[in-house]
């Protein structure tokens, strides 16, 4: 009996530290109330990651991609359902708390419009690693290492609009991995890019987030890059449809 | 989190978008000097009526029953600028027949001259000049006694004293009732007797406290005498003056009521403006008290880089009219206030010069709040779709 109730402790003690190296959608759905009626964004859905990996979420448009990618990165709230990001339901979290995981543990990449347009390129690379504590010495050696890698460092006392789109990207993708962050969510970011720009561009996210040792999730329509990736998944009028390749 | 990290990124903001702050700047800039002005000339209107009314005669302190051993040096103090003696004695006044009860006051014209300005209210004839036996007769007693200047009056006291004959120099007016019935001036040389107590007015200087001096007084001489400060023997002006203040203060609170709706608007504008910055930072983790601290710091920092501004254009505006003065004559000339002059110089005190920013600063951290709350209360997903 003791050797069994060992057993489980070991069990379970295990079983909470693989949870805290994964990334837990547990059943969530999500409804929004517009002029047309009640629209269901998300219906059950339920995602397991785990760190490292690089998560694809494949859908049309309006398919529930981003309001999925919202529940996970704590931007929005699920109507029932849980979301679990290293072991702490981040939806059970106050506002105060929920920021401050936010800001240590995870990194966005939008469609557009992704930088503080009052900072200059520099200003916003730096921004996490202020919010985070960083010091000076260490911000600005790892805004120039950062800078170097995304070959932007003439640009770092550029303003956001003397940059090109994928430029603006880039910085966005620098600044949203600048503080090392577990979890790196990108909603579209090649949409606004033309081809060749977009598939470099995530072709230095994929393998940057790797360096990094940062679980990644995309949202995309684009196909080359569900080849890139370690998982995928379809999503469909809120339906999670499986993966695609694993 | 460093709060200077919250200020610095707020005054990136506002350096940054230039047109908006310039915009803003404007507005709260032109409120606050406009009203630093006219806070101003509301101080510089007490200051007329109150000079006005003191110096037409009484005064801003006036002693009374004053014992002759008392010296007119003895009661400059600091702040003091002039004392006059006044040596009040009933009597009658007599020409051709006909008589007048009056209270013949004895002064010295020199010095009358220099602080008061009955002198400039002759309608007939000339003030009193030094060394001559003269007569001053207000308008009313004049008409009563049918006499004009250069005619001679005789003068009878109500004590034991023997009438004198003084030569009517001249007819004064001063449109003040107290002053213009039954009082005559003359020369303190030409009493027919010696004084045994005398009437001081005390005129004071700008800065100088009233109150103070009008309690080392009463320390020095209550058992004997009796002061009393403008405010005491003319509780009307005091009243006037209290009502100017705070008629002035509610118009202030409400012009700037409606000018901080616009500056509301201006303020929102400008806030939702930025949503979208706000939303990319709340989603990099930036806390709902830490976008308040960024909006409000903002604000605060606009709106003291405005009142600074505004309050250096204010002094600036003030001191162009301190010296010169604005006349108002046309609009005072019936009024008792402005009997001397109607020369209105705008005053800067720590009243005119902190009530508008002050305001500016409460109105528009209250506008703040509205897009402040709407900000921290609007889901971020929802403020990064509108993008």
């Amino acid at each position: 009996m003791a050797r069994n109730a060992r057993y489980q402790d070991k069990y379970l003690q295990n079983f909470k530290e693989h949870l805290k190296e994964l990334i837990s959608i547990n059943c969530i759905s999500k409804a929004y109330r517009t002029g047309r009626g009640k629209v269901q964004a998300l219906s059950d859905i339920s995602l397991f990651v785990e760190t490292g990996m690089t998560l694809t979420i494949m859908g049309k448009s309006g398919s529930g991609k981003t309001t999925l990618l919202n529940c996970i990165g704590g931007l929005e709230g699920p109507d029932t359902g849980s979301v679990e990001c290293f072991g702490v339901d981040i939806h059970a979290l106050s506002n105060r708390d929920l920021s401050l995981f936010q800001r240590r543990n995870m990194g966005f990449v939008f469609q557009y419009g992704n930088l503080l347009s009052y900072l200059t390129v520099f200003e916003n690379i730096a921004f996490p690693l202020i919010l985070n504590g960083f010091r000076n010495k260490e911000k600005e050696r790892r805004v120039s290492e950062l800078l170097d890698k995304m070959e932007l460092s003439d640009a770092a006392r550029a303003m956001p609009n003397e940059l090109s789109g994928g430029e603006a990207q880039r910085v966005a993708f620098a600044r949203a991995i600048a503080h090392s962050p577990g979890m790196l969510l990108a909603d579209e970011p090649t949409a606004s890019l033309d081809t060749e720009t977009g598939n470099k561009l995530v072709k230095l996210m994929l393998t940057m987030g790797k360096d990094e040792k940062c679980t990644i999730i995309i949202s995309t329509h684009d196909q080359e890059i569900i080849k890139l990736s370690s998982k995928s998944s379809y999503i469909k009028d809120g339906k999670m449809k499986g993966p695609e390749n694993e | 989190m460093p709060f200077l990290f919250w200020i610095k990124t707020a005054s990136l903001f506002l350096v940054r978008s230039r047109r908006s702050t310039a915009v803003l700047i404007l507005m709260i800039f032109s409120a606050v000097s406009t009203l630093i002005f006219l806070a101003s000339l509301a101080v510089g209107i007490n200051d007329a009526m109150i000079r006005n009314s003191v110096s037409l005669y009484s005064g801003h302190i006036s002693g009374f029953n004053l014992p002759v051993n008392v010296r007119i040096k003895s009661l400059f103090t600091d702040g003091v600028s002039n004392v006059l003696m006044r040596i009040p004695v009933p009597g009658v006044v007599s020409y051709s027949g006909k008589m007048a009860a009056v209270t013949l006051i004895a002064v010295d014209p020199v010095e009358e001259k220099k602080s008061t300005a009955v002198w400039k209210k002759i309608i007939k004839g000339k003030y009193l000049e030094p060394g001559k036996n003269q007569i001053l007769l207000s308008k009313s007693v004049a008409e009563q006694l049918n006499a004009g200047p250069g005619e001679t009056i005789v003068f009878s006291p109500d004590h034991d004293s023997p009438p004198v004959q003084l030569a009517l120099t001249g007819i004064y007016n001063t449109g003040i009732y107290q002053l213009d019935r039954d009082i005559a001036f003359c020369q303190i040389a030409a009493l027919p007797s010696k004084a045994a107590y005398w009437n001081a007015a005390i005129f004071l200087n700008d800065a100088a406290d009233k109150d103070l001096i009008l309690a080392g007084y009463n320390k020095a001489y209550l058992k004997k005498s009796l002061f009393k400060t403008w405010s005491d023997l003319m509780p009307d002006l005091k009243q006037l003056i209290d009502l100017n203040y705070i008629s002035m203060s509610i118009v202030m609170v409400l012009v700037f009521g409606v000018v901080s709706l616009g500056i509301a608007c201006a303020f929102s504008i400008f806030i939702l403006k930025n949503i979208r910055e706000y939303g990319i930072m709340k989603a990099m983790g930036v806390s709902p008290y830490e976008t308040l601290l960024l909006i409000f710091s903002e604000v605060i920092l606009l709106n003291l880089t405005a009142s600074f501004m505004g309050i250096i254009g204010g002094i600036a505006a003030v001191l162009m009219f301190q010296k010169t003065g604005i006349d108002l004559s046309v609009y005072t000339s019936h009024n008792q206030y402005f009997i001397v002059s109607g020369v209105i110089f705008p005053r800067l005190t720590a009243y005119s010069v902190w009530l508008a920013p002050c305001l500016a600063l409460v109105f528009s951290v209250f506008a703040a709040i509205w897009p402040a709350t709407l900000v921290i209360r609007t889901n971020t997903s929802r403020i990064l779709r509108s993008i």
